[in-house]
């Protein structure tokens, strides 16, 4: 792709996650509690997606949402789950006992020496590590290869190249520069990576804006900018909001309750648009999750 | 001063960190995250203390919040590293120390955080190893940890499946595997404390209201014990003072089953016994 720094790619959402065909694979920005790109998750829920191949490090609402609603057929993370908190990942832990995903499960140093060879057009990289571990069993993709100058022998891993990333950040330009806080996790080797990048903000702001905050993704990256307020949430999106530790409680208690109360919840947050999502959330809680910066006393009140 | 078992278990895993050493933990890992600044504000104040799954070097958290990625716990960092900085000094063998932990730990100190049962059709499908299997290959020294001893299912003859490596899996040693990594030095559990004297787990230390029996039975391998056997070492009032106003949200707790946490010591007389 011709490099494109300054074209406009503001975009609205349906038509931006319209780029994400069935069967892609699909690389989620962000980490945990953090920058998940959920206003696009939603979105392929709504669009109906099916078939995709998920790409991340270590993740949680925004993969076990996909796999509720049937649009995984392959999981390639290095962790998905609501962390010692709040457990495992109802809908993945099911669906991968059942069989009914392709379990795929990645270290985050071999993702992102996977995502190197991508960005650097090369076809593998060496790793060390892996061997003696079950997760090689997992990928018969590996193979082993003795270094032509130590006699060391290694694991090539090869290039991952997903069709698009997923990426969300506070704010953008309407070029695509985009500017994250740390930490960046893997959205900037993302960025490189995948074919194309879409991405959600939480505002566009001028491209002077961006330049002084200091662009963490290029535009000439990125294909397509949606402004989507609160389009992290529940995950956090620093500095503008922490993490909604009740919202991942209710989803959660949803995908523990089965095919009814799953639906019940996709109903009311998901299946409108993104401005009901918000009106379903609530205004007052949105900006309770703003106020992090407040005091300490605000922001672990926010967690508790 | 009397003190909770989740407390001192902390400190235990605070005391397994050396003065100089850079420390790392994994995400989902309240205990092991609460013990290193424990270390850092006692004992080892010249550590370089890497923030989990935030990458921040020796941040000072104004609590510790119940998710391992939270803008709180880069508070006061020297500087965040990037997710490839971090990952790329642990494989060069810069990093000296990672806590691990594990559904199932073998006496060779292999963990399983994949999956309970066949892989290919797992009884419980777990959340999966982060960084570990890459990681456990040339990072210094591990630490490994469970508060699920007690349990009879967690310290195993033989992991279902092997995430993160020791000090031998069935494929061969650390060194047949090429591993730069030292493996496993501590493994630390709510009933006690093993050491690795030749790559296979062995009691040195035990807490003060378990017996070497309760230890035995609760351990899946066959039980080898230190001829000079010790109670675990009490924690001090400094430490606890750490524990109790780093974490003042209490999120350690969340690895611990009620039984454990309703676990209360006190320092008799002014002395380091606990009783």
């Amino acid at each position: 792709m011709s490099l494109q720094p300054q074209r406009d790619k503001r975009a609205g959402l349906a038509d931006a996650v319209s780029l994400v065909r069935d069967g892609a694979m699909v690389a989620l920005g962000g980490g945990l509690s953090a920058r998940l790109p959920m206003a696009m998750v939603r979105e392929l829920v709504r669009q109906g997606r099916r078939g995709l191949h998920l790409v991340g490090s270590a993740h949680s609402i925004d993969v076990d949402m996909l796999v509720a609603v049937g649009a995984v057929r392959r999981c390639e993370e290095s962790y998905v789950g609501f962390e010692q908190d709040l457990g495992l990942a109802p809908s993945y832990r099911r669906a991968a006992q059942e069989g009914a995903i392709e379990v795929a499960e990645s270290c985050c140093v071999t993702i992102l020496a996977q995502l190197r060879a991508a960005e650097m057009g090369l076809p593998f990289l060496p790793v060390r590590g892996i061997r003696g571990s079950d997760i090689a069993r997992l990928h018969p993709e590996y193979a082993e290869i003795t270094c032509p100058f130590t006699g060391e022998t290694l694991v090539a891993v090869p290039a991952l190249r997903p069709d698009v990333a997923l990426l969300h950040a506070p704010s953008g330009d309407r070029y695509g520069n985009l500017h994250l806080e740390q930490p960046y996790v893997l959205d900037e080797r993302f960025a490189s990576a995948s074919a194309a990048v879409i991405a959600t903000v939480d505002e566009i702001v001028s491209p002077e804006e961006i330049a002084v905050a200091g662009v963490t993704i290029p535009a000439h990256l990125v294909a397509a900018v949606v402004e989507a307020p609160f389009g992290a949430h529940p995950a956090s999106s620093y500095p503008r909001y922490a993490y909604d530790r009740d919202h991942l409680g209710e989803y959660l208690s949803a995908a523990q309750g089965g095919p009814e109360d799953l639906e019940k919840y996709l109903a009311t947050y998901v299946r409108g648009t993104e401005d009901g999502y918000r009106e379903a959330v609530g205004a007052a809680r949105l900006d309770a999750l703003t106020t992090w910066s407040q005091s300490t006393s605000a922001w672990k009140e926010i967690f508790s | 001063m009397s003190f909770t078992l989740d407390e001192w278990f902390v400190v235990a895993l605070a005391r397994t960190i050396r003065p100089q050493e850079t420390v790392f933990h994994g995400f989902g890992s309240p205990c092991a995250q609460v013990a290193m600044h424990v270390a850092r504000r006692t004992h080892a104040p010249a550590m370089v203390l890497v923030e989990g799954a935030m990458y921040a070097i020796n941040p000072d958290p104004p609590f510790i919040p119940p998710t391992s990625n939270d803008a709180s716990l880069k508070r006061g960092a020297a500087y965040s590293m990037r997710f490839e900085e971090f990952f790329d000094a642990a494989i060069r063998g810069d990093v000296d120390r990672m806590f691990l932990s594990g559904g199932q730990i073998d006496a060779y100190g292999n963990t399983n955080v994949t999956a309970i049962g066949p892989a290919g059709r797992p009884k419980v499908k777990l959340g999966g190893g982060g960084g570990g299997c890459n990681l456990a290959a040339t990072i210094g020294q591990l630490t490994v940890w469970t508060t699920r001893h007690r349990s009879g299912r967690t310290l195993v003859e033989a992991c279902d499946f092997i995430t993160d490596m020791g000090h031998r899996t069935p494929l061969g040693t650390r060194a047949e595997l090429g591993y730069t990594g030292g493996g496993p030095q501590w493994l630390v559990t709510e009933l006690g404390v093993f050491d690795f004297p030749a790559g296979s787990a062995r009691l040195v230390q035990l807490f003060p209201d378990v017996s070497v029996d309760e230890i035995r039975a609760a351990t899946g391998f066959p039980l080898e014990v230190a001829g000079d056997l010790r109670p675990v070492t009490p924690p001090s009032a400094a430490e606890l003072a750490v524990v109790r106003s780093v974490d003042s949200l209490g999120v350690r707790k969340s690895e611990f089953s009620p039984r454990e946490l309703a676990r209360v010591f006190s320092h008799v007389g002014g002395q380091d016994c606990a009783c």
